[in-house]
């Protein structure tokens, strides 16, 4: 019996070993073309994910659902005081809106006074979490709006409050989004309201490091930190959190956005950004617009009040030219 | 009973694959791991040593690769590598399961172990090599460490719910092979 199991081993046995050993130097070979041209191995993940993970919908959702439910339920026995402690809460709020409400009419004045376009591309497209990547050494979730909706490498996520991340993978109906806490995760901030811009470098801990800080005392914990726009990869602006002391005595940024629960995303759409090629040009005053655009001056010029009527972008740029026939105007007046 | 269900490999192919893709499915719940937060075990490494040191023919090298490979694809590691060293760990075992059949639980218990850690450094001295960034060894080694507390674990879930033990003298397959 013995002698009739061992002789075909004695053939398959190398053959085998010559199998394996290939299959070996494939899968390493695959990692070497993933070193090599990343971009390429990295887009047929994309597709894998954005194939395999849509279907497993109908699983996750529930089980996700239930997972939220017991944590609710948890907190049922801390109800009561957490009401108690509401209401307070509330009633400070209250106070917060009024000032608030107040402070937003303001800035809506002193916009209009000053004529500020906001950016209408500043629009946004709002996804919600699919997965999770689950490893402590990948900060990155999975959500439901892809190349379908639009989406672009790159552009910044936020929750409702704070910066979460950055799209990095976007497969046809679903998008991955590097967290500010992965490793990979390098994003130019500013620190309000000294104004000291730094790094926002993610360590794989909750609490992600400011680097490159030009004077680190004029930065104090409690300090808002916001996204500085530098280097064209963000809009500016955009809250991040506040500066806190880390235990290593490290300045570090305590994230705003509610990390512990990403439920829905918003997907800015950021700029199609405009690379500057040339050293630049010779500095000339602007061109005086010739037509229309020459009435779109004039009427600038007679307009005695700024900002009521809707300002067209032509009167914007033909506004330096037509400086002097408002200050006769003004004397005329 | 136990020769019915011994009878199929297939099916323990299939057992494999259902457990692979169930610990998948459970890592991917959106549930919030915070960074920062200590690494899990991880469980398919155990799975993988159980079989391969109990019944090697159950686990089949094609689907070892198979598994693994999907699990670096969707887990975002760097695809292949940890494909690779596991499974060159696993033939290691494979090829020794002559000595694994002699030794004492405490005895394999250790020998995994040393695999894993093994494992764990060849990983690491390959992200050191080809310049890629990586968490702290600290932190890498919690998680092998959680995995070898585990092995017990998995072996003895293993032995109650799919009857995986290591095959007994004179055992015979369904062909009447000795295994």
């Amino acid at each position: 019996m013995a002698r009739l199991r061992s002789e075909p081993e004695e053939f398959s046995r190398p053959l085998r070993r010559v199998l394996v050993g290939l299959l070996v130097l494939v899968l390493l070979g695959l990692f070497l073309l993933w070193r090599i041209d990343s971009p390429r191995v990295e887009r047929f993940r994309a597709a894998l994910v954005d194939r395999a993970l849509p279907s497993m919908d109908w699983a996750l959702v529930p089980v996700t659902q239930a997972a939220g439910m017991i944590d609710q339920f948890q907190s049922y026995s801390s109800l009561y005081a957490q009401n108690q402690e509401l209401r307070r809460e509330l009633q400070q709020m209250k106070a917060w809106k009024e000032a608030a409400l107040q402070l937003e009419q303001k800035n809506a004045r002193l916009l209009d006074l000053n004529q500020v376009r906001l950016d209408p591309k500043l629009t946004h497209v709002t996804g919600q979490v699919l997965a999770d990547s689950g490893s402590p050494f990948r900060q990155s979730v999975l959500i439901n709006v892809g190349a379908r909706d639009g989406i672009l490498d790159g552009w910044a996520t936020m929750d409702g409050i704070g910066l979460v991340g950055r799209i990095s993978g976007v497969g046809e109906r679903t998008a991955r989004v590097i967290l500010l806490t992965d490793t990979n995760s390098r994003i130019p901030v500013t620190v309000q309201p000294s104004g000291q811009k730094a790094l926002l470098s993610g360590d794989n801990s909750a609490l992600p490091p400011l680097e490159f800080l030009e004077k680190a005392d004029e930065v104090r914990p409690g300090d808002r930190v916001v996204s500085s726009g530098d280097g064209g990869m963000f809009p500016a602006g955009l809250l991040v959190g506040q500066v806190v002391m880390g235990t290593d005595r490290r300045l570090r940024v305590a994230l705003s956005a509610d990390y512990q629960r990403l439920e829905f995303l918003r997907v800015l759409r950021s700029h199609t950004l405009v690379p500057i090629t040339d050293a630049g040009a010779l500095i000339a005053p602007p061109l005086l617009p010739d037509g229309p655009d020459t009435d779109a001056a004039l009427d600038v010029g007679s307009q005695p009040t700024r900002g009521a009527a809707e300002p067209s972008p032509n009167a914007a740029t033909a506004e330096p030219n037509a400086d002097p026939s408002t200050e006769t105007d003004a004397g005329d007046g | 009973m136990a020769e019915g269900i011994r009878g199929s490999v297939w099916m323990y192919h299939g057992l494999f694959l259902a457990i692979a893709l169930g610990l998948l499915f459970f890592r991917l719940l959106p549930l919030g791991s915070m960074a920062g937060d200590w690494p899990g075990p991880d469980i398919l490494l155990c799975v993988v040593f159980a079989w391969v040191t109990r019944r090697p023919d159950w686990l089949p090298v094609w689907l070892l690769a198979a598994v693994l490979l999907t699990e670096d694809m969707i887990m975002m590691r760097p695809p292949g590598l940890w494909t690779a060293i596991v499974i060159i760990a696993a033939e290691f075992v494979r090829a020794r399961v002559a000595l694994t059949r002699e030794l004492a639980f405490v005895a394999e218990w250790a020998l995994v172990a040393g695999l894993m850690v093994a494992c764990l450094l060849v990983y690491r001295a390959v992200f050191t090599v080809t310049f890629l960034p990586q968490p702290g060894f600290g932190f890498a080694l919690l998680q092998t460490l959680w995995s070898i507390l585990c092995y017990p674990l998995v072996v003895g879930i293993s032995r109650l719910a799919f009857d995986l033990r290591k095959p007994m003298t004179g055992e015979v397959d369904r062909f009447g092979r000795p295994l």
